[in-house]
């Protein structure tokens, strides 16, 4: 039976979003679990901000055995930055790494996420959205900086959550 | 005037002929040792979890001192602290503690037995350390790149004081046990390379800072542990001529140099040149690496120091290391890995019976095993870590309890098992329908990097099985009336397994071959190839026909291709399949195969064409053939190998060896 290639990638293309549809339910849902425990007293945006760090260290954990500074200074913090655009992408954002215009800086720039429309269905803060995001990056520098004894720093420029159009990024190297 | 051990001549043997370099004494130290051999310390997870040394590691060390005919042999690297942050591995041996003495001292005498030279090795594993604890010690706290090992926080000034103490300390227990020279182990990430390098070692206080900072803690170790030893027992140390951390800034091969340089000011008798860190991306020595590819550090290293430099780093033949002695360039022949394979290998060096030499195939499922918490084993080597256990050991059958046995299949079981059950008194008849012995190694080991070194298994069971007094029958198939003829008792069935067939349309057409006609160069192949089987024999036929310059795609039900290769050697196929464009669709089967294109369906059910003008046949299945005959004539049956379950060379010598003893 020949293959109607329509067909099988548009079976494809639904299982993929319908994976990435489980992250974002996943992290919620457990965000809820984690508020319930922590009872009455505790700040929801602490548990987000903790939880973001706690998957910042296993990211940045990850990235370890897969970055090289044999790329040169340049390549290495282009190779770290695709990284992190590349994580947006796969849960289903429009994402891309450009280099600056100063040396030993780099942007990255999301102008589509998932996150936002996700956090509206569990009532999370937008605010939260765009913090958990910035810890998040923040953390998996941690590892990756202390690993490769360099000092990189991240800041956040723009966010979506906060209707500022997209999310910019500013990765560079403090002296 | 140096002390001599134990008195040798090697004079009259074929092999100090041969290899006249490898049989000259030297002298470390105030030490003669009589030739260039060292068995180098090996870990080998036999000892008990609380750091005892077990009988089951005497027995290990004891073949391997028979082995280095009146060499060096070493125990296993012990760790020196009770919290355990130095034990790497959960056999390993402890010695921060006199009540281990006695337990060493078996191990010595044992070597001694032997009349060997005793070699007890101080090893602080670190960075990849902490086996059974939450966290390790280490110069800095630098994050782990691998997951499997511990996190490490930085030591204090106090504790690497102590850590210097307790290597001390070690080293007269090490003597009191009865060894005759003490090593510090400071390679591939242990603790004293975290010191040394660049890398792992951030520190600003006296033992961090430039190289020669970075070397305060090794200056330390080794000016203590020389004062424990006094003039008569040589310290050696194993030190990285390479760490190949470039990608992470470890240190430069000059600064690598300089560690040398400072070892010896600081009065190490010896240095072993070692390479890479457990954590390099590069390969040092695994089958892909050519023999003898490192001697040029060992070069490196004997033009920057003066004391003896020792090197093993695939060295597994004697030729090298016999012409880099002469040549100047090395002093001693360490073996770990080709005297795992074969404990006795330089003593049948030495004895001119290098064809009963079974040789290692670079596999590193030693080390893989040992990464794991798994006790010691040898893909190639039935016996090894069974030394100990009598019923791994051949033996000779009762005058009435001989046997004629029929063995079908002169592959690495049929073999294995035929010279063994000859060398217990059985008369062996071997078969096979081909003129030429070695089953599917054959083809197997014409796949690159490396592969033709599995050639070395079937040539010395060859050997063996000719001494063992057993019987070829090459170019004679086996059938049902051979068998009704010849009536044996014992049928061993070690066929090989057979190939299966694609249940997909299209499965019969004329462009679907085997892997074996491929390899043996007798299949017509296209230049779009599908190889259906993601395990080793697909990994390899896909690796050859992608270095010919064929497209090559991978199709197999697996959920990763090499499924079957060991984790310690798996990664460099992957890296190979990569580099030579070879796409792999895993958890995946053909579900038709048409003109010019096949249809992959995934284990979900997404279908999708890739193209093809040739498929390759590499899934196997058991072979039943003959098995009814047999049974029926109510004949003795075993099968073994792959007949019985495809799997790898490894499982078919293992079969073979423990069948060989079982009839």
């Amino acid at each position: 039976m020949p293959v109607n290639a329509e067909k099988e990638i548009s079976k494809l293309w639904r299982s993929l979003h319908r994976a990435q549809g489980e992250i974002f339910k996943t992290y919620y849902r457990w965000r809820e679990v984690a508020i319930e425990l922590a009872g009455p007293e505790s700040k929801p945006l602490d548990i987000g901000l903790r939880a973001a760090e706690m998957m910042g260290k296993d990211i940045g954990k990850s990235l370890l055995p897969r970055l090289n500074w044999l790329k040169g200074e340049e390549g290495f913090m282009m190779g770290l930055s695709r990284s992190l655009a590349g994580m947006w992408v796969t849960e289903g954002g429009i994402a891309s790494a450009e280099k600056g215009e100063n040396p030993g800086e780099i942007f990255i720039k999301c102008t589509r996420c998932p996150w936002p429309t996700a956090a509206k269905e569990y009532g999370v803060p937008m605010e939260e959205v765009a913090l958990s995001r910035e810890r998040l990056f923040q953390t998996i520098l941690e590892d990756v900086n202390v690993f490769f004894n360099i000092n990189l720093k991240i800041e956040m420029l723009k966010a979506i959550p906060r209707g500022e159009g997209m999310y910019l990024f500013r990765l560079y190297k403090e002296n | 005037m140096a002390k001599l051990l134990f008195e040798w001549d090697y004079s009259s043997y074929p092999g100090a002929k041969t290899y006249p370099n490898l049989f000259q004494p030297i002298q470390i130290g105030n030490l003669t040792v009589p030739n260039r051999i060292k068995y180098a310390a090996t870990e080998d997870n036999l000892n008990d979890h609380n750091g005892f040394v077990t009988d089951a590691d005497v027995a290990y060390i004891r073949s391997r001192a028979e082995g280095v005919v009146g060499g060096l042999c070493f125990m296993q690297g012990v760790y020196m602290d009770e919290a355990q942050k130095g034990q790497g591995y959960v056999g390993q041996a402890a010695c921060w503690d006199d009540k281990y003495v006695e337990g060493l001292r078996r191990l010595a005498d044992a070597i001694h037995g032997e009349r060997a030279i005793a070699g007890f090795q101080l090893m602080d594993c670190g960075r990849v350390g902490a086996v059974d604890v939450d966290r390790g010690h280490a110069p800095s706290t630098v994050p782990q790149r691998l997951r499997i090992f511990k996190p490490m926080y930085e030591m204090t000034n106090e504790e690497v004081k102590e850590m210097v103490r307790q290597h001390a300390d070690a080293a007269i227990r090490g003597i009191e046990a009865g060894f005759d020279v003490i090593e510090i182990s400071g390679i591939v990430g242990y603790l004293i390379s975290n010191f040394l390098s660049s890398y792992t070692n951030r520190r600003t206080d006296e033992y961090g800072g430039d190289i020669r900072g970075r070397c305060q803690a090794m200056v330390e170790i080794i000016q203590e542990v020389k004062k424990v030893c006094g003039a008569d027992i040589p310290v050696g140390i194993r030190l990285c001529s390479d760490e190949l951390l470039n990608d992470v800034k470890g240190n430069t091969p000059e600064e690598s140099m300089e560690t040398y340089k400072i070892a010896e000011e600081a009065g190490a008798d010896y240095i072993s040149c070692t390479l890479g860190w457990q954590e390099s991306i590069y390969p040092v020595i695994s089958r892909d690496i050519p023999q003898g590819n490192w001697l040029y550090l060992a070069k490196r290293a004997k033009e920057h120091v003066k004391i003896p430099i020792q090197m093993a780093y695939r060295l597994f033949t004697p030729d090298r290391p016999n012409k880099a002695i002469g040549d100047g360039d090395l002093d001693i022949w360490e073996m770990c890995r080709s005297m795992i394979a074969d404990p006795l290998m330089p003593k049948k060096v030495l004895e001119g019976r290098e064809d009963e030499i079974r040789h290692c195939v670079a596999c590193n499922l030693c080390l893989a095993r040992l990464f794991r918490d798994a006790p010691m084993t040898c893909y190639i080597n039935p016996t090894c870590a069974h030394e100990h256990d009598e019923s791994f050991t051949p033996k000779p059958v009762e005058e009435d309890d001989k046997k004629d046995v029929m063995i079908v299949g002169a592959g690495p079981a049929g073999l294995e098992c035929a010279y063994v059950a000859g060398m217990r008194g059985h008369e062996v008849h071997v078969y096979d329908k081909r003129e030429e012995m070695g089953g599917t190694v054959l083809e197997a080991s014409r796949a690159p990097y490396g592969d033709e070194e599995l050639m070395t298994c079937p040539h010395y069971q060859k050997e063996m099985c000719e001494k063992a007094g057993v019987e070829f029958h090459l170019g004679a198939e086996v059938t049902e009336e051979l068998i009704q003829d010849e009536m044996p008792d014992t049928v061993v069935l070690a066929t090989g397994p057979v190939y299966s067939k694609i249940q997909g349309k299209g499965g019969d057409r004329k462009n679907v071959v085997n892997v074996l006609d491929v390899m043996a160069g007798t299949a017509e192949v296209g230049e779009n190839v599908i190889v259906w089987g993601n395990r080793k024999p697909g990994i390899g036929v896909a690796l050859k026909l992608a270095k010919e310059g064929k497209k090559v795609t991978i199709v197999g039900r697996e959920k990763s291709a090499g499924f079957d290769v060991n984790p310690s050697f798996k990664w460099r196929y992957m890296i190979y399949l990569k580099q030579n464009g070879v796409m792999a669709y895993n958890d995946c089967d053909i579900e038709e195969i048409n003109d010019n294109e096949i249809i992959v369906k995934t284990y979900d059910g997404y279908r999708l064409p890739v193209k093809c003008d040739t498929v390759i046949v590499s899934e196997r299945e058991a072979n039943d053939g003959l098995k009814n005959v047999v049974q029926a004539e109510g004949i003795e049956l075993f099968v073994i190998g792959d007949a019985l379950v495809p799997r790898n060379m490894s499982s078919a010598v293992h079969d073979g060896y423990r069948i060989g003893l079982r009839i």
